[in-house]
This record gives C-alpha cells, structure tokens and sequence, in this order.
C-alpha cells in the first residue's frame, strides 16, 4: 500500500495508536506520533512510498512525542522518541517533521554499519552514481535537490549507503532538507517541486524540505555504480570550474566524510580505495545553481 | 516495554538455539530489546559463533551485521588504548592492572565476546596514584571533569581519579586505586587484590585480578553501583565469568572464602542469587550455601529482589533521569577514535544530543 | 651539510600498514594507530623501503636505496628531506627510531 491511499484519518489513527510502517529504501521505520505538524509533514513528504504492514520487521521504532515535565504546558514542544529513550533535548513542535527527519538519519548514522556510510548526496543517471560528499554548509543538498529535477534520480541527499559486498550505491530516498536561502532558490529552479513552509528559529536557521520526485521513490530498490565523485563547493559569485581531483587526495575526503569509516577498519580502507579507484574524481567550486547543474549532467553525457 | 519483551532477551541469552524459531515480529523486538540492554552484538556474535545467522532472516540479520562490525572495531580500539597506556606507564615499573571489559578482552575471556566498551579501567596502588597520573599527562591524557567540585569530589571520596581523556584520541581512561569508594560500608583491600593479580600471557607489562578476585569485583560493580543501566549485561559478564571459571579447579570453594577476606560477602550473595534467577547460571549448591553468609536481612533482600530484579528487565520508558543515563552510556558506548571534526559534521547531533552533558 | 644521522629507523611491521597509490601519492592505513594518511611521492617511496627492509636503516641508506630504485627521478632534496619524512613517521606512529 502506498500512503497516499490512507485517508486523512486513517493516516492520523495509525500514527496514533500502532503506528506506520514507511519503508525507505532497504529501511522500514515505524513511525508513531499524536502531533499535528508531523501527521501534516509525513502526509505531504511520503505520500509516494509504501506502508507496510505489522506482520513484517521493522528496522527502527520512532516516535514525536510531547514530553512530559511543566514545560508542556508553556509552550507546545515535542522530542525524538527511538524505542522509548529521547536521545535529543525536545524542540518547539512546529519543528516536528524536521526533528523526524533529523532523528532518522541519527537512525541510519549511528546504526546501519552493515554498510560503509558516506556523508554525501547521491545522485544516478544510466546506472551510474555521481557522489557530492561534503560537510553541512557545502551545497551538496542544494544541487542536489537541483540535479534531481533534471534529470537525475535521487539515491539520497545527505546519507550515501554503500554495500561491501557489491560495491554499489543503496538507495535511500527521502525528504531534502533545504536551509535559508536554498529554500527559495529551489523554489524558483523547480516551481514543481513540492516543499512545505519553512520551519524558523532551529540551530540550522530555517529549514523546509523538499519531496523527492515519486520516481525516486518508486526506483529505490535499484541500486547503481559510483562513477564520478565530485567535491563541491559553493562560493557566491564564482564561476563553475570542475577540476580532476587526485584520488588520494578524494580517498582522504571521503574518508573523513564516512562517519562510520574507523567502524569498518581494514575492509573499509580497501573499500573504499577501490570505490576511487573505479570513480573519476573532481572538486567543484560554483556559484550559479543553472550552470551548475548543466555542468554535472555533462558529465552523464561523457559516460 | 513489557515484561514479555525483557523474558524473550533473556531466553535467547540463555539457550541461543532459540533463535531458529523466532517470528519476525519477535525478532523486532529482541533487537529493540537488546540494544537497549547493550546486549545486541554479544547476541550477534553467539549466533555467529553457533552458526546460527543463516537462519536469521533478512531484516534482523542486518542488524546483528552492524553490531559485529561495531564490536570487533571497538574490540580492536581497545587493544590498542591499552598498548597506548602500558607504553606511558613503561617507566613506571608498575604493572598495568586491567580491570572490567580491558581484562576481559585481553585476557581472551569470553565476556569480552561482542561487547561495547566505554573506556578503559585500570587499577593502580594508591600511594603511586599521583605519578600515574603525572605520567599520563605527559603523554597526552588530561582530566575530562574540569569543575572544581567534581576534582574534590573524586579525589576525595571516591576510588578513582576523575576520567582521564586522551587529547588527540578522545578515549576515556579510568584510573582506580580501590574497587569501592572510600566512603562505601565495604572495605576491601586493595592491596590484597594488586598482590594477587595475574600475568598475562605474551604481555609482560599487563595484569589482570585473579579469576576469584574478577569475579567478586564483577559482583561489587553490578551491586555497589548506583548506575544500574548496563544491570543486565553486567549480570552476563558475571555469568559467563563463573562458567568459565567455574571448570577450574579451586574456584568454587575458594570464592566465598576469598569474599570474605575481602569484605565483599554480600556482593557476593546477591551475584550469585541473581546469576542462578536470572540466567540460570549453574552454581554449586554447597557454594550457595556458603555465600549466605553474605546474606541481608529479609526486609532488605525483599526490597533488593524488587529493585535488582526489575533493573534487570531493559525498560524502554519515558525520559527520566535513569534513562538518560543509560543513554548517555549507549551513546558514549559507541566510542572509537572519533575526531572532533567527525561530530561538528553533524550538527543536529551536536546541538541537540542530551548524552555528552549528562554523561561522566 | 649535516652529517649522517647516528639514529636507524624500522616501521610498523608490514601486517599493520594497508597501502594505496595512486599516481605517486598514496594512501595509508596504519592498524597499530587506527589513523590513515596521505602521503606525497617521497614519503611513500620511503614508507616502502623501510617496509621491504626487514631490518631497521639509517637516512643515508634510505637515500642510496630510493637512488637505486629509481635513478630517473628528479633528485630528491638529499638526506635531509628524507629526514623531515622519517621525523613525521615518527610522530604519525608510523616508524620509530634507535640510536645506534
């Protein structure tokens, strides 16, 4: 079943007593919450993925919930719930669906180390798989949120899984997460694109996050072959330059973006030194999201 | 979180075989059960070890693949902390006594089997205490708690330095000169442990406590601690000590013997109450029998069953204090050679992670 | 010029060291330390000397062996820069030294 053909009450019965089960990529999450921006976000955000049912496993139980103490009833706030401990303090609730995006990619971070998991925004054209790694504030999301309305399909934007065993890309599609200015820049590259009203005041500034393209989502069992890995780098102003990067010196970004790369010791070393070996690797400085972008699909082109 | 979920963790610790039969939904909940009790990669590695994964389907298998991974890394960090330390501490001429998982792992004893360690724990005599630490600092360890009080606290009254942080590693090392703080009812005496202390093969500079001595130093943790969080897999480390030394001669008439010239016979009881309740450890009746001399008065041992008993079973409840406590162990228990840098990368975790504050 | 060091110099052993290259450079993975590291031309060159040697080696021997190596190679910037190299092995935990 597929979320959008649960009714709006449905929707919100199942939030709130046995939860949904929404799976994302190899990921199923049971989601439970009582809180109305969340119910609206998750609405919105996943109408296009696939609701399992309870007779199968879930990977991870989460909940957005009011907690408890004299706060609650200052003002409405609410926290991150993963099986039943709040690892983060709560926040106001209409920053709900984004600490629920937030919460799920700590999920996948802090406990998905069957894979080597890179800190990149993974993009797939042809079968093959163009990598952004880059800390927060490197416009990987941004492009990326660009290159998937042209053309691109979105493996992920900010969590690449990547597979031991068949060296591959695993998809995880799921909500972008756009911050300040790249919310209206977004907005005016993609006017199809669906987005939610920015959330103000987090530790981010604003944040809105942008639904990923129903292709996406449908496609995310299909995995692809990392073939370019692309450093980027937004400087306002700038002219887009993309310049062969050497591989040692990719190895030792990646490396560094890999959040659970120590996990994986020897393996994870040749692993990922075979991943640069088989990639064409760049750094690339931008400044304009429309030339940016036509850039990064040439180089699709090139095969 | 029901008491079905905690009795489903406990049959598999206690009969793994249990595994071939499981439900997906069952298998839902003993890894939300187990992570909780951080009990999950010492589950995946007894399946790995009775061959056992090839039955667990998919989904689950995933998990117990990760938690593998984490715990023969946090395994291999471990060694290498304790190479790091017994270097800064060559010229010493002290030996390094390990105490806990540290001992465990490098003396091959099968708690150490899957575990998530935290920090390193060793055991130094009390009157060379302030050279340890002077030579820790040379080589790059400074102390975690900075607040005046909290140094008072430590060096005064309890039975270690404040935590020890590496500069560059970011690892935690805790330095003991007693198992028990020097204002705790119970007085055991270090020295008696230091004299007892085994060698350790191939590692001439390393030493672990006789096994009677691991085992009631097991025992006073699990019991003297108030941080009851980690009760469960405290209890297993004790249950896999006492099978393993259990088969050893001299061991069993020894124990409470030894525990009472050390003043730990009521540890001691309650060990092996809870061992033989909880996990069914096998113990000989004529031990039990000798550890009641250990044994509280009724009242206490009622209200004990209640606690202890309860603080076995892994909660998943609400926030509260003890939670976080447990979480700030959970999370400080995925401790590897984290750079700064690694977690500036993420700033939510960074902003809004309760476990760094209320952690030690 | 300075004189030869008195001080011999052996790495990790070979089964701590995983090795990469890449056009020149390589990367590293020292299990001993658990950290990696980039190195450029030169320090790679001299990382697998000491790594082939079996036998701890003095600067100058590294130089004559690097020289034997690779005759065609730019000049390196003689003992001294081999030096440098060993001196931040040192620190990175990648050899270690001992007087003679």
């Amino acid at each position: 079943m597929i979320l959008r053909e649960l009714s709006s009450r449905a929707l919100k019965s199942l939030l709130a007593n046995c939860g949904v089960r929404i799976r994302t990529g190899p990921i199923v999450t049971r989601i439970r919450s009582r809180c109305g921006p969340l119910v609206e976000g998750l609405a919105l955000h996943y109408a296009d993925y696939t609701v399992e049912d309870d007779a199968g496993f879930a990977d991870f139980n989460v909940a957005i919930v009011r907690p408890g103490g004299p706060r609650r009833w200052l003002r409405p706030q609410i926290a991150f719930e993963f099986d039943g401990a709040t690892p983060f303090f709560p926040l106001p609730a209409d920053q709900a669906f984004a600490m629920l995006e937030w919460g799920l990619n700590w999920c996948v971070h802090f406990h998905c180390h069957q894979y080597l998991i890179v800190h990149a925004a993974v993009v797939e054209q042809g079968g093959l798989a163009l990598l952004l790694p880059g800390p927060p504030g490197s416009g990987k999301s941004t492009l990326c949120a660009a290159l998937v309305h042209r053309g691109w399909r979105l493996l992920s934007d900010e969590l690449a899984l990547l597979d031991f065993g068949t060296r591959r890309a695993v998809p995880l599609p799921r909500p972008v997460s756009l911050k300040n200015a790249s919310i209206e820049v977004i907005r005016r590259f993609a006017p199809d694109a669906v987005l939610n009203a920015p959330v103000h005041d987090t530790a981010k500034g604003a944040v809105a996050h942008m639904r990923p393209p129903a292709e996406s989502v449908r496609r995310a069992a299909e995995t692809a072959r990392p073939r370019w890995i692309v450093l980027p780098r937004y400087q306002s102003g700038a002219t887009e330059q993309l310049r062969p990067l050497s591989k040692a010196t990719t190895f030792m970004n990646l490396a560094d973006q890999a959040f659970n790369y120590d996990v994986h010791g020897r393996r994870g070393f040749e692993f990922l030194a075979d991943v640069v070996s088989e990639s064409d690797c760049f750094e690339f400085e931008y400044g304009d999201l429309d030339r940016a972008v036509v850039r990064l699909s040439a180089l699709a082109r090139q095969g | 979180m029901s008491l079905e979920h905690a009795q489903l963790l406990l049959s598999v610790l206690r009969e793994p075989e249990v595994a071939r039969s499981l439900t997906l939904s069952q298998w839902e909940t003993l890894i939300r059960t187990a992570r909780r009790a951080n009990l999950l990669s010492r589950i995946a590695l007894e399946l790995e070890r009775r061959e056992l994964l090839s039955h667990v389907p998919e989904g689950p298998r995933a998990h117990f693949e990760a938690a593998r991974v984490l715990a023969n890394a946090q395994a291999a960090a471990v060694r290498r902390e304790v190479g790091f330390v017994a270097r800064a501490l060559r010229d010493t001429g002290l030996p390094v006594v390990l105490l806990k998982g540290a001992a465990y792992l490098i003396a091959g004893l099968s708690p150490a089997r899957g575990r998530m360690f935290s920090d390193v724990d060793i055991l130094v005599p009390a009157e060379r205490l302030s050279e340890v630490e002077g030579r820790l600092m040379l080589h790059g360890w400074s102390s975690a708690k900075t607040n005046a009080y909290d140094q008072r606290y430590y060096r005064q009254w309890m039975h270690e330095l404040p935590p020890l942080k590496h500069n560059s590693r970011q690892t935690v090392l805790d330095v003991h000169h007693a198992i028990l703080p020097t204002t705790a009812r119970l007085k055991p005496d270090s020295r008696k442990l230091l004299a007892a202390a085994t060698a350790v093969p191939g590692e001439p500079q390393l030493r672990v406590l006789a096994p009677i001595d691991m085992v009631l130093h097991s025992a006073t943790h699990l019991f003297c601690n108030e941080d009851v969080g980690n009760g469960l897999r405290d209890l297993v480390d004790l249950d896999c000590l006492l099978r393993e030394f259990g088969a050893e001669a001299g061991f069993w008439p020894k124990l409470a013997v030894r525990a009472a010239e050390l003043d730990l016979s009521r540890p001691l009881y309650y060990a092996l109450r809870y061992a033989d309740r909880v996990l069914a450890t096998p113990i000989p009746p004529e031990v039990a029998r000798a550890a009641e001399v250990g044994r509280p008065p009724s009242w206490l041992r009622r209200l004990m069953d209640m606690l202890f008993l309860r603080s076995f079973q892994p909660t998943t409840s609400r926030a509260g204090l003890a939670s976080i406590a447990r979480l700030s162990l959970y999370v400080r228990a995925h401790w590897l050679r984290m750079p700064p840098l690694l977690l500036a990368h993420h700033l939510t975790v960074k902003a809004f992670r309760r476990g760094e504050e209320t952690a030690g | 010029m300075q004189p030869p060091s008195p001080l011999r110099w052996r790495s990790v052993p070979a089964h701590a060291i995983a090795l990469r290259e890449w056009d020149g450079e390589c990367v590293v993975r020292n299990e001993a330390t658990g950290n990696s590291h980039l190195l450029g031309p030169l320090a790679g060159r001299v990382l697998g000397i000491l790594l082939g040697a079996g036998e701890s080696l003095g600067a100058d021997e590294i130089a004559a062996r690097l020289e034997a190596a690779a005759p065609d190679t730019e000049a390196s910037d003689g003992p001294g820069a081999i030096e440098a190299v060993l001196a931040e092995f040192r620190r990175l935990g990648l050899a270690e030294s001992e007087s003679t």
